[in-house]
């Protein structure tokens, strides 16, 4: 992969996607105040400077804190569910797909099942029969609900390769099953699975956030999206404290804009087809790449979004 | 039997992002009526190029830097920033495209974009007019007249190719331009599509046709004259027997001896493949014979 | 007939997807452990105000009702027969009341704003990409970043930021709730205008997120299918490009339809939380306030209608894209 075919998009999307993990990992170590200790009244505004930058919450915590250390939360349990549904899915796709045969046909029904069946619908049942809901229960439903599409699109992928020739020249030396999916398909694979994986970690991100916003998140840490639970709950809206709930709803929206951008310009990249030309159009066909999600809990692909992105008309680029 | 075609210093240049290519170079072509002009070459030499805006069909990036069309007496501009009038193509001058499986749209059937292309040149025309004509044109060339109902993915590869012939001729156009017709064909069919082309010209649906090819065999059967390519230029033009026979440019030469003819008189004759030639020697000035 | 088999099909995974989705409607909540009936019973003796006559009573019902004192396949017919019946149990949180009654007065809200909301933004979004692939230039540019901009942000925080800014900082839009107090809600034109205006602001951004997923993906299938062998051919034909406009949309309209389908879920969900986010008094609020209050017999209920209501949008889609594609129905039953 040569760095001439980044686009500026590219990136855009890292510098953002940098920011909010910068965020994450080091604003805890600067913020010194715990999200938990009370430094202030109720919905206290912002002052310069230091743990009151953004005032306070509804228990006279310091919005600033609970921002860090939520945006932490928030991209731990992403990244955990994201790489649960990617490593699930690549799994049941790969075995499914070169396979075949009945194996292939009960994944697939499997597949097909846990795709028609809204992932929002089994979260929110079993999140609410769950006991204790931290974060990694929390990253693990949302991973085993999300891995239905990513097994769909590595089977189809996975079915293909299995016809090429290497494949049967392994088969013939005598390399053994998993040895042949690891060394010879997924190699194939492999850029595919990393732009689904970056789509599940946002998805994942929104379904947390869309979760938490319910009174579903966890009970034990702050996450962005429990911290808007709380401020509609308290109605800061309505009381105008927008340092309450402006800086979450920020900071989710640079995240998960900033995976799908990235998303977005790594398919041109993995993909030249994609990019202009007669000759591109001719192979690219529906259902190459990865689709990105819209809306909340949205690990459910879209038609054509981010799929077919031929960069900005060929005709701008003319003399 | 007059000039039906007269394509003069026509230069044709593809813009792509880092450096122009120029695809076709000052290239002059004649066609008399009745005549196939097989135009031959390897893969880069132009010649679809030269047949796309021969057929006025050029768009970006590829631009036409100069040239002139005269069909029939009637004389057209094609360089710069000419407008190359609507109702000129498929009427005046129609194409045959490459792969007629994908010129089809999939959802639409056989007989609306015949109705659409014959309102596009007559307002008046009506749809049961339209289809009628359609229906004859079919029926006359040896097509059934169920192919006007079917969607695409409903007929045979090699149906495909001869529907999409007898669409590009509907209007009885002057000058046909065939890119690669039979390409996509086995054998059979290939043989029944350049049968419908002769019959056309018989019955004088259209008066003129380029085949633009790389297969050469195919060029003997069909073409009366043939014009071969190489990089942007014409290097030699002649009628069919004399260039098949008795080649005269180096690059000709290497071309028509790395064809397999299974013909009794070649049976003796070695094959040399193109990459045993000195490929400088091709710079030598075009040749044309008569 | 083709149509029909390929119908039939579509109706038999539906209900066989529907079968599963009940049994894990039933299924899931009993995975807590223990007795949910002690359980809420607790709750209520815990929150006081309830008597212990009142709490043995409540304990009747609900053991009655959840019959757990049978065995669990029989629980499932229970429930399955109840389901069929529109019968969903009694609230938890608000007792007496049946779950059906609260989510009759709560479903009109929800229909009102979400379905106008997703075919509006549909179309719009459809019309907009079509419109950007065609122009090219700057519009295009625009258009995409744009979209791109507004299909990525959740519809929450869109939702947040709106109602902040139009409504609390303007003032120009009613802040939360479906109608001013003290009115009651009935059909005439006045209680309408009145509700109009808390309509605007959660039906708005839930729009604009939908015209941004929809423009986006609009305008590649458009770029692509401006550059496929057919339309050059239709050009070379001197066809009008009115006409082969028409060809573009049928062919450019395929995968939109069917991205639909697969984003339905996502819509669904996002407009519940619109409305949590407005206050406004539909299943959204209706299913915040009853996690809130752990009551299940509500939520369960909640659930399986979103699941009713995706696989009924990805039904008819399939059915749509069925009269739309030739190639669907072709490859579906077997024809080559």
């Amino acid at each position: 992969m040569s760095f001439r075919g980044l686009s500026p998009r590219f990136w855009v999307a890292a510098a953002i996607v940098a920011f909010v993990v910068l965020v994450a990992l080091i604003g805890p170590l600067l913020v010194h105040t715990s999200p938990n200790a009370t430094v202030g009244g109720l919905y206290d505004p912002p002052q310069c400077c230091g743990a009151l930058l953004l005032g306070t919450d509804n228990e006279g915590q310091s919005v600033l804190a609970n921002l860090v250390y939520g945006t932490r939360t928030s991209l731990i349990v992403g990244l955990l569910a994201g790489l649960i549904a990617t490593v699930v899915g690549l799994l049941v796709g790969l075995v499914g797909g070169y396979r075949g045969g009945w194996t292939d046909d009960v994944l697939t029904a499997i597949t097909n099942v846990g795709l028609a069946i809204p992932a929002i619908v089994v979260i929110i049942l079993v999140s609410v029969s769950l006991p204790e809901r931290n974060i990694y229960t929390l990253a693990l439903v949302i991973g085993l609900t999300a891995w239905f599409w990513v097994a769909r699109a590595v089977r189809a992928q996975a079915s293909s390769v299995r016809t090429r020739e290497h494949v049967d020249v392994a088969r013939l030396s005598g390399a053994g099953f998993w040895s042949i999916l690891a060394r010879d398909v997924l190699p194939y694979l492999l850029s595919y699975v990393v732009m689904a994986a970056v789509l599940q970690v946002s998805g994942a991100i929104l379904f947390e956030s869309t979760l938490s916003l319910l009174g579903l998140g966890p009970s034990n840490a702050t996450s962005l999206g429990t911290m808007l639970y709380w401020a509609i709950a308290w109605g800061s809206v309505r009381t105008g404290a927008w340092w309450a709930f402006v800086p979450p709803t920020l900071m989710l929206t640079l995240i998960v804009f900033g995976l799908l951008l990235l998303q977005s310009s790594l398919n041109e990249v993995f993909n030249p087809r994609l990019r202009r030309g007669r000759a591109a159009r001719k192979s690219a066909k529906p259902g190459v790449g990865p689709e990105s999600p819209v809306g909340a809990g949205g690990t459910e692909p879209v038609g054509a979004a981010g799929m077919l992105e031929t960069p900005l008309s060929a005709g701008t680029e003319q003399r | 039997m007059g000039t039906l075609v007269d394509a003069r210093h026509i230069r044709g240049v593809y813009y792509t992002g880092d450096k122009d290519v120029v695809a076709v170079d000052d290239v002059s072509v004649k066609i008399e009526e009745g005549e196939v002009l097989g135009l031959a070459g390897e893969s880069g030499s132009g010649k679809t190029t030269l047949g796309s805006i021969i057929a006025l069909i050029a768009r970006p990036p590829l631009h036409v830097e100069r040239g002139t069309l005269e069909i029939d007496g009637q004389v057209q501009e094609l360089g710069g920033d000419a407008k190359v009038p609507r109702t000129w193509r498929g009427a005046v001058v129609s194409m045959l495209p490459q792969g007629a499986m994908n010129s089809l749209s999939p959802t639409k059937r056989i007989r609306q974009l015949v109705y659409d292309v014959m309102r596009s040149h007559d307002r008046k025309v009506s749809r049961d007019e339209a289809l009628d004509r359609a229906r004859e044109r079919i029926t006359t060339l040896g097509l059934p007249a169920r192919v006007l109902d079917a969607y695409p993915h409903q007929l045979s590869g090699g149906m495909k190719q001869r529907t999409v012939t007898i669409i590009s001729t509907l209007l009885n156009p002057r000058l046909l331009v065939a890119d690669e017709p039979t390409s996509a064909l086995d054998v059979t069919s290939q043989k029944i599509l350049i049968e419908m082309l002769l019959e056309m010209l018989e019955k004088k649906i259209i008066s003129g046709v380029i085949f633009v090819t790389h297969d050469l065999p195919v060029l003997r059967t069909v073409a009366t004259k043939i014009a071969v390519m190489y990089e942007g230029r014409i290097v030699e033009r002649g009628p069919t027997a004399v260039m098949v026979d008795e080649p005269r440019h180096p690059y000709t030469q290497a071309l028509m001896s790395s064809v397999l003819a299974p013909e009794p008189k070649y049976s003796k004759i070695r094959i040399e493949g193109m990459s045993s030639f000195d490929r400088s020697l091709f710079d030598a000035p075009a040749v044309i014979h008569g | 007939m083709v149509l029909a088999k390929y119908l039939g099909r579509k109706v038999a995974w539906t209900i066989v997807v529907f079968f599963v989705a009940l049994v894990l409607n039933f299924m899931l909540p009993r995975l807590i452990p223990g007795n949910p009936v002690d359980a809420i019973v607790g709750q209520l003796a815990r929150g006081g105000g309830t008597g212990g006559e009142q709490l043995q009573q409540v304990h009747e019902h609900f053991m009655q009702e959840f019959g757990l004192d049978q065995p669990l396949w029989q629980q499932f017919l229970t429930y399955v027969g109840n389901v069929l019946q529109g019968d969903f149990g009694t609230s938890f949180g608000q007792y007496p009341a049946s779950v059906g009654s609260l989510i009759m007065q709560a479903l009109p809200w929800s229909l009102a704003l979400q379905v106008p909301a997703i075919i509006i933004g549909w179309i719009l979004g459809n019309i907009l990409g079509a419109v950007a692939a065609f122009k090219g230039g700057w519009f295009d540019r625009g258009a995409f970043v744009g979209s791109l901009f507004f299909s990525s942000v959740p519809p929450f925080a869109f939702a947040i930021l709106l109602l902040f800014i139009v409504a609390v900082q303007l003032g120009a839009l009613p802040v939360g709730g479906a109608y001013s107090f003290g009115l009651t809600p009935e059909w005439t034109p006045a209680f309408f205008g009145d509700a109009i205006t808390y309509f605007w602001l959660p039906f708005w951004s839930l729009v604009l997120v939908f015209i941004g997923g929809q423009a986006v993906g609009m305008r590649s299938m458009a770029v692509y299918e401006l550059g496929t062998d057919y339309v050059n051919y239709n050009r070379g034909l001197g066809v009008k490009d009115g006409y082969t406009v028409r060809y573009i949309f049928r062919n450019a309209m395929l995968p939109q339809i069917t991205g639909l389908a697969l984003s339905i879920a996502a819509l669904i969900s996002g407009g519940l939380i619109t409305e949590l986010v407005f206050s406004y008094p539909g299943l959204g609020t209706l299913l915040f306030n009853a996690i809130g209050q752990n009551d299940y017999p509500v939520i369960q209920a909640i659930t399986l209608l979103i699941t009713v209501a995706v696989l009924f949008a990805n039904f008819a889609v399939d059915v749509l894209t069925g009269f739309i594609d030739p190639r669907i129905r072709a490859a579906q039953s077997g024809d080559r």
